[in-house]
């Protein structure tokens, strides 16, 4: 926890102390809290040896955008937490322009803060808290910003309302992206958020993704009730997570001691808990200006086509940012520096090269970014590829969506393809192809030298395919594996399609009333409002949601054991306060659910009466579960049971009606055979009213006759079936 | 150290604000910052800025004769040249200090001659050539003598060589290392020739000399900030009673010409607007149309689509300048160069305003190295995914109108034709000092 040079622990707190006196009203000194380290490791493997914020971007270590930002916006002191390799980003501030003892630094005060245990952005924060470093407004930033919005007037809004109440503590700069898909908007989290049409508080914010089960979010019904009548649920917003906070926000932090992500859990969970901790949030949605942050390799590169398009000007390499840059740039859309060498037939278009690279006679290059003292050979192809320094590529390869750390090399006529990363050092041989993606480093993911793949890469190579231990380990729901290559894509990936539709039969009540949700289906239009009523439907939607959802996930589990399923649906119920009723409908929901999904090819597309007994046998304890939690009563709660099931079924998509109908019989009767419906209850489900209310549920009904007939005719001549099932 | 600047966003204002406040290399490394992310921008903007800058350095860095003073200001003026290459006039205005400087040290050195460089050089004996060529570089026979700007350097090298064991005696006694003001590079320039009792005679003379240039570049400023007026008062002779005249995005200068004229003359203006990208809730140019009005002047808005159609009806096109290069091409805003095509065609006049600042003497090689580029965003929003992914926008935000479509110049000192100009960067512009931001190059 010590501070390298001028910006020592103790210095730092005499210009503290003097500050804070003479300064506290004036706020005419602009903070800001760099976070440099994001906790995160998309960049592996180039994060191994580097850190993220150094990585270049446009030539340019993403450091150096965010600290141009914050000067473009007239800040005054910057606070940097380095986290992992925290010498190499002092090392870099302090050789910079931007280290007060330069003397040509627009900062008066820049200073690392060092958190010995930090695990997440929320230890830094709070740390920050604990030592009180800032002590009015302050710019909250990611190491890995690029951006060139002024942001004077969001610091005026923000101003004049923490003037007005105290309780207003943060605002949120965002940057409209509009309603079709854009390539600088995050790829697998999609931030949603609900904000207040006339006030912009914001109100809600969630992440939705394409893994999720369910593609909707869950407003508090005291938003509409209390909080505002008029808002916006957008999902359409570039969040580049520049907050403006005021030290009340840090404050927060340490009071939620559990709260990790700025967003995910921060954010969340203040705008949940309003009623509680009394604060509010605001939005400033932008429609003018650039905001973006490399936050993985799909941004990246993102970000990198932005630039070489201008849209973050004047952040361009041809306005040489930094002092030791002499770009130029040329009629066709190239950014060329003066020393670089180019063949006189070498094709060039929408690229940017470095110092001193080479570049031979018949090379095509397209919609990338070389470093400097590269040596590109001739007849070389180069296609929307990031060349960091010094690194050769032989005559007649071909390069194609690839990230080449420093110092690489290519042999002749290879070919790199589709989203591969080589990390710094690594050689490739001739003749070699490479694609989908392969990650090759020269060391492993703790920073042991890796052995070498010579089968892949060549006999001289020095390097291997890099295995992120922590891919293993990540949850298959987890969005942010979507984010570790440098190709977005969701191909292989087991993504569930609700849309509408089952979105319609989750939260299917029989008071049928216009239900409070949100929907945000994968592929319907990116942000919907649906009209709103105030009932508490919503919070009842979201327990049959999580519940439907757990028990079907347990339920499609071939193994484990099925009482943590039902420890977990237990504790759901509480945690809501269901009642009887809606836990009825959530484990016949459920089963449904699971027996429709077995109809189905993708799940072997088994004969309904099969589906039926593999549903509700195939779980050690399922039948039991149902028993004591579905059913767990005499007549009456047996017909509210299939009455469940018919209803759920109803929605069930991908199986036509009448085959339902068979699955529906076929459920019944393997229930009766485990005893867990009796005929009293399956007869009076088969008179009861509600199970005619419209032709599905008619059609549906249809099937059992069969099944009814012989309950009727069975019903007489063996008497001994109701005393055992009495037992229960 | 709280810093001077209030407010958050940095611009000129702010940034003249801080001038007094701050150690001069961190006023310099702003100003290259601002530059650097247009944060400044703009011919006038830039000039006024260099002009304050280059005060800074006269009055604050360390120099102890004419040629550390020339090194000081062209070492500067090469670093903010670099930062906005297009923004001809910051060349502009370090030209015409250095020219300045020379000016005065020409005159200084005439007049007592006895005292100046003699008993600093005059101690050992090989030094009396050398000083003779010094004296006879400042006394100002550029034209005969020297007229490379690398010999200059060069020759000074010599003459500190051959004081050395003098500047080492210096060096280990007299000077301190390092001292904040100082501009990197200037401790060799000025080691030379900084001996004590040569000090003292010098002292006074860097003294007059500093004053003097201050002087000068305070006319330099009073004159960037009357050249609206004086080209307005011009205009009764440009523009006539029931002329038409076509503007082009009018710049501050052509309002304020227009609006001068039309105190005594009545004629019709038409303005050549862009078509609107976005729904703006005002006409284009409104404040001027009102002024115009209040004037009682017709003005039309055009698109600039529908230009030629205009032009049989059109008189003068005049056009406002943000650069004029030394072939009397001018730097304007995108769209002028297209209008003074087809007012070529169809023998209209063309008039250009500009200040004599935005004069400069370099011809640059291609339209390319001066024109700056604009953000697509002023034709393509953001948040349109599909053309931001997709299309590739370029977009200048500036472009050359070549010099054979221009007729006229109205500057503040008059109006000339072209072939005028080259008398006018005589005049401004020492020839020396022309190349002065390619030394950098030269030397590395």
């Amino acid at each position: 926890m010590s501070h390298k040079g001028k910006n020592s622990a103790g210095s730092s707190k005499g210009k503290k102390s003097t500050k804070s006196g003479a300064e506290s009203k004036s706020e005419d000194v602009l903070q800001a809290v760099v976070l440099a380290d994001s906790f995160q490791d998309r960049f592996r493997p180039f994060t191994v040896e580097k850190p993220r914020c150094l990585l270049p971007l446009a030539n340019t270590p993403l450091i150096e955008y965010t600290l141009e930002f914050l000067a473009m916006n007239g800040v005054n002191e910057v606070y940097i937490y380095c986290g992992a390799h925290t010498d190499q980003v002092e090392d870099h501030i302090n050789r910079s322009r931007w280290a007060t003892t330069s003397r040509s630094s627009p900062f008066s005060v820049v200073q690392f803060v060092r958190v010995s245990d930090a695990r997440s952005v929320g230890d830094v924060l709070r740390d920050m808290d604990k030592r009180s470093l800032v002590d009015g407004d302050f710019i909250l930033v990611h190491g890995d910003l690029v951006s060139n919005i002024i942001l004077d007037e969001a610091l005026a809004a923000h101003r004049k309302r923490r003037e007005t109440s105290a309780a207003n503590i943060m605002t949120l700069v965002l940057r409209s992206g509009g309603l079709v898909e854009h390539r600088t908007k995050t790829n697998g989290i999609t931030p949603v958020f609900a904000i207040d049409a006339k006030n912009q508080r914001c109100l809600h914010y969630d992440e939705i993704s394409p893994l999720q089960s369910d593609h909707y979010i869950t407003l508090d019904p005291a938003i509409p009730d209390e909080l505002s009548t008029d808002f916006e649920v957008r999902a359409d917003l570039i969040d580049a997570q520049i907050d403006i906070c005021t030290p009340e926000v840090l404050a927060l932090w340490s009071e939620s001691f559990d709260y990790e992500l700025p967003r995910k859990n921060f954010l969340h969970g203040v705008l949940k808990d309003w009623e509680l901790n009394g604060k509010m949030i605001y939005a400033e949605v932008l429609e003018e200006g650039y905001a973006a942050r490399a936050s993985n390799l799909q941004m990246y590169n993102s970000i990198s086509q932005d630039i070489i398009s201008r849209w973050a000007a004047p952040f361009l390499p041809e306005n040489n940012i930094l002092p030791s840059q002499s770009y130029n740039r040329q009629p066709n859309g190239v950014v060329v520096d003066k020393s670089v060498t180019l063949a006189s037939d070498a094709k060039l278009s929408k690229s940017v090269v470095g110092r001193f690279t080479t570049i031979g006679a018949g090379s095509k290059i397209t919609n990338c970014v070389i470093g400097k003292d590269c040596k590109i050979g001739s007849n070389v192809t180069l296609e929307n590829s990031y060349l960091w320094n010094q690194v050769t590529i032989e005559d007649g390869a071909q390069i194609s969506q690839s990230v080449l750390a420093d110092s690489t090399y290519v042999g002749e006529k290879s070919r790199i393809f589709s989203g591969s990363l080589l990390s710094y050092g690594v050689q490739v041989d001739k003749n070699i192809t490479l694609q989908d993606g392969v990650v090759a480093s020269m060391v492993t993911a703790s920073g042991a030298p890796a052995t070498k793949d010579t089968k892949l890469l060549g006999d001289s190579t020095n390097a291997a395919v890099f295995y992120d231990p922590e891919d293993e380990e990540l949850d298959e729901q987890d969005p942010s594996q979507l984010q570790k290559s440098l190709l977005y894509s969701l191909a292989n990936l087991n993504i569930s399609t609700s849309t509408i539709s089952t979105l319609a039969s989750a939260i299917d009540s029989d008071d049928e009333d216009d239900d409070g949700i949100i929907s945000e289906g994968a592929t319907s239009t990116r942000s919907r409002l649906l009209s709103f009523a105030s009932d508490d439907s919503a919070g009842r939607a979201g327990f049959h949601a999580d519940a439907v959802h757990g028990l079907v996930d347990a339920l499609r589990a071939e193994t484990g054991d099925f009482d943590s399923a039902k420890l977990e649906f237990m504790g759901l119920r509480l945690a809501n306060d269901a009642s009887d009723h809606m836990m009825r409908k959530a484990v016949a929901a459920a089963f449904a659910r699971r027996a429709a999904e077995l109809l189905t090819p993708e799940y072997g597309s088994l004969e309904p009466s099969k589906a039926a007994e593999k549903a509700l046998t195939a779980r050690k304890g399922a039948t039991k579960f149902i028993d004591e939690v579905g059913v767990g009563g005499g007549e009456a709660e047996q017909v509210e049971f299939t009455l469940q099931l018919q209803k759920a079924l109803q929605y069930v998509k991908g199986v036509e009606t009448p085959r339902a109908g068979i699955l529906l019989a076929a459920l019944l009767q393997q229930l009766y055979a485990l005893d867990i419906l009796e005929e009293e209850g399956i007869l009076g489900w088969w008179k009861d009213t509600r199970a005619v209310e419209n032709e599905t549920l008619t059609t549906l009904k249809e099937k059992s006759k069969v099944l009814v007939e012989w309950l009727e005719n069975a019903e007489e001549e063996d008497d001994d079936s109701e005393e055992e099932s009495d037992d229960e | 150290m709280p810093s001077a600047v209030a407010g958050y966003a940095p611009n000129l204002d702010k940034y003249l604000k801080s001038l007094k406040g701050q150690p001069l290399e961190l006023s310099i490394e702003n100003l290259v910052s601002l530059l650097k992310r247009r944060q400044i921008k703009g011919a006038e903007p830039c000039a006024v800025a260099t002009a304050h800058i280059i005060l800074q350095v006269v009055a604050r860095s360390k120099w102890q004769n004419v040629d550390g003073l020339i090194d000081n200001v062209s070492r500067v003026g090469r670093k903010l040249a670099s930062a906005a290459p297009t923004e001809l006039v910051i060349g502009n205005i370090v030209r015409r200090v250095l020219g300045l400087i020379r000016d005065e040290a020409a005159e200084d050195r005439n007049e007592p001659q006895s005292e100046d460089p003699s008993d600093g050089h005059a101690t050992p004996p090989d030094a009396v050539p050398n000083s003779t060529i010094a004296k006879q570089d400042s006394a100002g026979d550029y034209l005969n003598n020297s007229p490379s700007p690398q010999s200059r350097p060069g020759l000074f090298v010599s003459q500190s060589a051959v004081n050395i064991p003098k500047s080492l005696f210096h060096l280990l006694s007299a000077s301190p290392p390092a001292d904040p003001d100082h501009v990197p590079g200037s401790p060799f320039a000025g080691s030379g020739t900084s001996t004590p009792q040569h000090h003292k005679s010098s002292s006074s003379q860097v003294h007059a000399l500093r004053s003097e240039v201050i002087d000068g570049i305070e006319e330099i400023k009073d004159e960037i900030s009357q050249v609206d007026d004086q080209i307005a008062a011009l205009a009764d002779v440009q523009i006539h009673s029931g002329d038409y005249l076509l503007v082009h995005r009018p710049s501050p200068t052509v309002e304020r010409f227009i609006l001068r004229a039309a105190v005594k003359r009545k004629f019709t203006v038409l303005i050549v607007t862009e078509p609107p990208r976005k729904h703006l809730a005002e006409v284009q140019h409104a404040s001027f149309r009102k002024k115009l009005s209040a004037a009682k002047i017709t003005v039309v808005n055009i698109l600039n689509g529908g230009l030629m159609a205009y032009m049989a009806r059109v008189d003068k096109v005049i056009l406002g300048a943000k650069a004029i290069v030394a072939n009397g091409g001018v730097i304007s805003d995108a769209g002028a160069a297209a209008i003074a095509r087809a007012a070529k065609e169809s023998g209209n006049a063309v008039i250009v305003l500009g200040g004599i600042y935005k004069l400069s003497p370099e011809t640059p090689f291609g339209e390319d190295e001066v024109i700056e580029w604009a953000d697509p965003s002023s034709y393509v929003d953001f948040a349109d995914g599909q053309l931001v992914g997709s299309v590739d926008v370029r977009t200048a935000a500036t472009e050359m109108v070549p010099a054979d479509l221009i007729d006229t110049y109205v500057t503040n000192l008059g109006t000339h034709t072209r072939d005028h100009l080259s008398t006018l960067i005589a005049d401004h512009y020492k020839p020396e000092d022309i190349d002065f931001h390619l030394w950098d190059d030269a030397r590395r």
